[in-house]
């Protein structure tokens, strides 16, 4: 899933925007003393190479040619401090950076998550999971790479361009300017070459995922392959999709090959140009044999970072479109948060009432308009009627997940929005229609209805909903892992922890979107009876779909397109004969059915 | 029937069955067949790349020895500099060649395997498919697929590489000087027995750095899909400290790694450096005593370093290398997995006229469990024959058998008098049609998932005259690229009840003679649920068809009513002789009834 989002965004590089990249910076700045430290290492690092050389040459002119054994082991000596210190600046350059990396990542991730906590719920009802997801993960690695091993590999070539050329034209200035002259052409050949390479790789990374979905559906799918005969023609197609992948693979993978070649025959050149003229000057220019061979090295040790220049380029630019998304959802603003002045409030028990709320999501299309409606304390309330009616809208706005676009709602006479949302929502219970689960065992998900809870109020949360039973029967009982959503159990069961979770909570509004499918029997009388137990005596909310609940409720409304239809006492809304008349009476036949099947009667009669 | 006319080019060029082998190396070369001539080349060009480069520094040595501030030797430089240029193109373009070679053949294997490894997937039987998960399959289908092209491309041609480099290199400076030769090769068996450590640790590391990500995004993803809990119990900060373990260790460990590299190259590098000095000064001495020339030890600096850096990568490339092998055999096991013969059988020109026929039927997924057992049943071409009983009573596993997606293991069905074993399958699932429950759709136009049962060409009037008997043309109509609608993750998002009639429409479009019909539909309303039984009976009409029935509507209007109870039929009869029994059937029916009196009760009562 977060895969296609990358897939989608890669082909998007943000142009250099100074001000996203001063606030990228911004991100190390904690760190400052890392980077100055990483900065520093490379160079030191880099200068030695060019050191190396230098001294390499000496051993040549000043240790061989003129026979000096005492000079040698001195150079020898040199050289070999040197190269222990070089190697402490390997190690610290690599430690600095890279851990700095992970420092970044980290601090990034947590700003994201922790941003991602107060913002409201319109935002994640119009932003995908596998979007927000990419932003966390691979955006935030991206933008670490950027600051740590991309600011390493450009002070890297910088450092060392400059030391070779230096050293170059110490040791004869119109041989480097020879030199000098190749490098706009290496640079050319690098950025044609790498922008050629980096279009392959990304069609075939797309059609590598294209061939994953190739691969899901056909095995997902096998029976339907097999009943329908479709095994030729889905090869057929197949094999286009493999033959577009090897074809785009191949040029990715030769031109790459054919890069380093061409970089190293243009190196050649500029090498046999140095050979000629120093070979016709060696003495006259004063062109030793060291000197010679410590130019040709030079030459090899500047091509590197050139050749390298293009991918680091095509990397920052994906990062810096990485940080762009990244800071739009850092920038993102919740649109319910804590007004001006807002309280805690100590209880929200009391009458809740809509006063003439308006609410749409898209402002075309108004989902409740004046709308209003007053629930005294203790009430159950019903909510009947077709999908997109507003039901879940008018739940979503005594939850405070949305707040009303005019009109309000009021608790006990006021405002809801004078109350801080935390001290409204820690004391709302929500039980949803498709439980959700977090990975751990069952004990840590019902305790997080109240985390102090002790492991005696765990179980008996537990017994109150009904789901202890069945705890009881899992082999590690209330520390069976429940595994990643829950998927270790069955709808029915996750329904009851979810349910023991409210009960633990101890709301004093609740509101509940009851579980319709998926259950048996024996699960839907223990979830009902759990239910009631934890409606006593609280405001509850309930969207209904069974008959007991409807039929218990003090009132039922019938909620159509917005407005109230119907509503009343269950017996009031018979004696009406209307669409709540209708209604029930399609349910009855069908949840009667249902309750007399035994798993012999697997079946429902129309 | 079209379906058998086109004997279709396998798409792959050659069978991979012989690839199987207990050598895994053998294994992964006989699953080269056919470019085996080119990687070899691939590996002589990267000899004839590695000695060009050995020549360069030869060609050095001659011209600081012999040509270098000799007077007038201005035709020989020029030469020299020529020769230079030339061995730098003979270089690079055998280094070229010799990725271009290594690239025909890995992105070769590969597509060969991608493509046998989807045909072979298909075409396993189904008890392979009930045992292994989804995900597994996949996993061994791409991301081993690709170790294997890695292996090819990278791995395999890296060690070769590093090995030509260093025997070539080896052997000229031995012939410039023996004992420089051995000194300079001291270090080497340290240098690749710590990189071989050092990478198996590293790629241990990075495992679990990786584990601990899908961890993390395990937390984020669950905090995101789960936002209105946390909302509504206003758990933000539990979140955030949950977040914050996981980001501490995947932080955490991210550092370990970084701590092993951050070792690693710089005390490789004083190995390799040591090494490199020592040879350095041996050299020089040497040519200072006179014992070799000036362009010997410049030759034999230059090639000293390509015999001791490379071997810091030997290690990384085994650890690669012996992943692959993994892979290789974690591919293989699939490979070597028998299929079900498709043409294997008897395939007559015409259709079949249906008339089935079941004598002592038994069937067991695991021979000591029998799930089927004793099953007689006649049904005669046309008839409709209801299937009735729990889960787990036997009647999905008694229609799966019809198909050949399970061979029977006992007693004998025939079809029009002949044996169905043996027809062959293809034949056999062109006859027959299935619309399942919660029928699977592929992820493309609503017009090619309805075309998807016949391998013809067909115009786009019978597509829309199959999807208007199916009930679903208004529906298609009714979405804004009509019958071209993608469906699936990146298209519209079908009900179960909208599905099952494209299903329909793509039976319809079939035109088989039997039909298999999983008929409950649930939670659709009332409606839509008329239309799907208005569909179905034309669907059903001049067809053999087995019903598995959640309907008492099926029940009814079925010729045959089976009751089926842990795989025995215990009633068989139609509505009448089943009605007049004591048993299931009339349980069934009678519940109508009561639950229309007690609805009539509790109204009564309420108002």
């Amino acid at each position: 899933m977060a895969d296609d989002y990358e897939l989608e965004e890669e082909d998007f590089t943000a142009q250099f925007n100074v001000g996203t990249f001063r606030r990228i910076l911004r991100l190390v700045k904690p760190h400052w003393r890392w980077v100055a430290g990483f900065l520093f290492t490379i160079a030191w690092v880099s200068i030695l190479d060019a050191v190396f050389t230098f001294l390499s040459k000496r051993i040549i002119d000043e240790g061989i040619i003129a026979r000096n054994a005492s000079v040698l082991s001195e150079i020898i000596v040199l050289y070999g401090g040197l190269m222990l210190l070089q190697a402490v600046g390997v190690f610290f350059f690599i430690y600095l950076a890279g851990v700095l990396g992970e420092r970044v990542q980290y601090d990034l991730r947590k700003k994201l998550f922790d941003h991602l906590q107060t913002l409201s719920f319109s935002y994640f009802s119009k932003t995908p999971v596998g979007w927000i997801m990419s932003r966390v993960t691979s955006d935030s690695e991206r933008i670490a790479q950027l600051v740590t091993w991309g600011m390493l590999d450009v002070t890297w070539a910088i450092v060392n361009i400059i030391t070779s050329m230096v050293f170059m034209a110490r040791l004869n200035w119109r041989l480097s300017l020879i030199v000098l002259a190749t490098i706009p052409v290496l640079l050319v050949v690098a950025v044609y070459f790498k922008t050629k390479i980096l279009a392959q790789f990304r069609i075939s990374r797309k059609l590598n995922s294209k061939i994953t979905g190739e691969f899901n559906q056909n095995i997902t799918g096998v029976r339907v392959v097999k009943g329908l005969g479709r095994e030729e023609a889905n090869l057929r197609a197949f094999d286009h999709l493999t033959g577009d992948m090897r074809r785009a693979s191949y040029r990715a993978a030769w031109l790459s090959a054919l890069f380093l070649p061409a970089v190293q025959i243009i190196s050649a050149f500029a090498i046999g140009a140095v050979v000629l003229y120093s070979g016709m000057s060696a003495n006259v220019a004063g062109m030793t044999v060291g000197s010679l061979q410590a130019f040709v090295s030079y030459v090899t040790f500047m091509m590197w970072p050139i050749q390298d220049m293009a991918r680091v380029y095509s990397e920052m630019q994906q990062a810096i479109a990485s940080a762009e998304r990244t800071f739009s959802l850092l920038d993102a603003t919740p649109e319910v948060a804590d007004g001006k002045g807002a309280r805690h409030t100590p209880t929200i028990r009391g009458e809740i009432e809509f006063d003439h709320v308006d609410f749409y999501y898209e402002p075309d299309k108004p989902v409740l308009t004046d709308f209003s409606l007053k629930v005294k304390p203790g009430e159950t309330i019903a909510l009947v009627g077709p999908t997109g009616g507003g039901k879940s809208t008018i739940v979503n706005l005594v939850c405070r997940f949305y707040e009303p676009k005019s009109g309000s709602v009021k608790i006990h006479g006021q405002d809801y929005r004078d109350f801080t949302l935390h001290s409204i929502h820690s004391r709302i219970g929500v039980v949803l229609q498709t439980p959700h689960l977090f990975s751990g065992t069952i004990r840590e998900n019902i305790r997080y209805g109240r985390l102090k809870a002790s492991d005696e109020e765990v179980e008996e949360a537990a017994r109150i909903a009904g789901a202890h039973e069945f705890i009881t029967k899992l082999e590690s009982k209330y520390k069976a892992e429940v595994g990643e959503g829950g998927n270790r159990l069955s709808v029915g069961q996750k329904q009851l922890i979810s349910l023991a979770r409210a009960v633990l909570a101890n709301p004093e509004v609740l509101v509940m979107d009851e579980a319709t499918s998926s259950v048996d029997t024996v699960t839907e009388a223990l979830i009902q009876k759990g239910m009631d137990q934890v409606m006593e005596g609280r405001t509850s909310f309930v969207i209904a779909h069974r008959l007991s609940t409807i039929k218990r409720a003090d009132r039922i409304l019938v909620i159509e397109g917005g407005r109230i239809m119907e509503q009343g006492s269950h017996a009031d809304l018979l004696r009406l004969g209307g669409k709540y008349y209708r209604l029930y009476t399609q349910q009855f036949r069908q949840q009667r059915t249902a309750q007399y099947a035994t798993p012999e009667l697997d079946f429902i009669i129309a | 029937m079209s379906v058998m006319a086109q004997a279709a080019q396998p798409a792959y060029d050659y069978d991979l069955k012989n690839a199987v082998s207990s050598n895994r190396l053998a294994g992964l070369w006989t699953m080269a067949t056919g470019y085996h001539w080119r990687y070899l080349a691939a590996t002589a060009s990267l000899a004839v790349g590695a000695s060009a480069k050995t020549a360069t520094y030869l060609l050095l040595r001659h011209f600081v020895d012999n040509v270098l501030g000799k007077e007038g030797a201005l035709l020989a430089l020029i030469l020299i500099a020529l020769a230079f240029l030339g061995l730098a193109v003979v270089e690079g373009s055998f280094t070229f060649m010799s990725g271009r070679l290594a690239a025909y053949t890995a992105e070769g294997v590969a597509k060969r395997l991608r493509n046998y490894m989807y045909d072979h997937i298909q075409r396993l039987t189904f008890s392979y498919h009930d045992r292994m998960q989804t995900g597994e399959l996949i996993q061994r289908s791409t991301s081993d697929v690709d170790a294997v092209r890695r292996f090819f491309a990278d791995q395999a041609l890296g060690i070769g590489r590093i090995v030509l480099l260093f025997v070539i290199n080896f052997v000229v400076i031995s012939r410039l000087s023996m004992r420089l030769a051995l000194l300079s090769v001291i270090v080497i068996p340290v240098v690749v027995v710590t990189s071989y450590i050092f990478f198996k640790r590293i790629s241990r590391a990075y495992e679990k750095y990786q584990d601990q990500e899908a961890t993390l995004s395990t937390v984020l993803q669950e905090n995101l899909s789960g936002v209105r809990v946390v909302k509504a119990f206003a758990r933000q900060a539990y979140e955030r400290d949950k977040f914050e373990k996981e980001n501490a260790e995947k932080y955490k460990r991210g550092r370990n790694l970084m701590m092993s590299h951050a070792f690693f190259w710089p005390v490789s590098d004083i190995l390799c450096g040591a090494q490199m000095l020592f040879g350095y000064m041996m050299g020089a001495l040497m040519a200072i005593s006179g014992e070799i020339s000036v362009g010997t030890y410049l030759a034999y600096a230059g090639l000293l370093v390509w015999i001791i850096f490379p071997m810091r990568n030997l290690g990384r490339l085994i650890v690669q290398a012996s992943t692959g092998m993994v892979s290789y055999r974690r591919v293989i096991d699939v490979i070597s997995q028998d299929r079900e013969p498709l043409d294997e059988g008897i395939c007559p020109h015409g259709p079949v006229k249906g008339d089935i026929d079941f004598r002592f039927v038994a069937f067991g997924y695991d021979p000591t469990q029998p799930v089927l057992n004793n099953i007689n049943l006649s049904v005669a071409a046309g008839q409709s024959v209801a299937l009735l009983g729990s889960t787990g009573s036997g009647k999905t596993t008694l229609v799966n058998l019809l198909p050949r997606f399970y061979e029977y293991t006992d007693g004998s069905i025939k079809l029009d008098g002949v044996e169905l074993s043996d027809y062959s399958r293809v034949y056999l699932r062109s006859q027959i049609g299935i619309v399942e429950q919660e029928p699977f759709l592929f992820a493309k136009s609503i017009k090619e998932n309805i075309r998807l049962g016949v391998d013809r060409p067909v115009t786009d009037e019978e597509v829309i005259t199959a999807a208007k008997a199916a009930a679903i043309h208004d529906t298609i109509m009714t979405f804004p690229d009509g019958y071209e609608t993608l469906v699936g993750e990146k298209g519209v998002t079908l009900s179960g009840g909208q599905k099952q009639r494209v299903a329909i429409a793509r039976t319809l479009l079939k035109n088989p003679r039997i039909l298999i019909l999983d008929d409950s539909t649930s939670s659709v309303d009332t409606e839509t649920e008329a239309e799907i039984r208005a569909a179905l009976d034309r669907l059903m009409e001049g067809r053999t068809t087995f019903i598995i029935a959640h309907r008492v509507q099926s029940l009814m209007n079925a010729d045959q009513i089976v009751v089926l109870d842990s795989g025995k039929i215990i009633q068989h009869g139609d509505h009448e002789t089943l009605l007049a029994q004591e048993g299931l059937y009339r349980q069934i029916y009678d519940l109508q009834a009561r639950v229309e009196e007690e609805l009539q009760q509790e109204l009564a009562v309420t108002a």
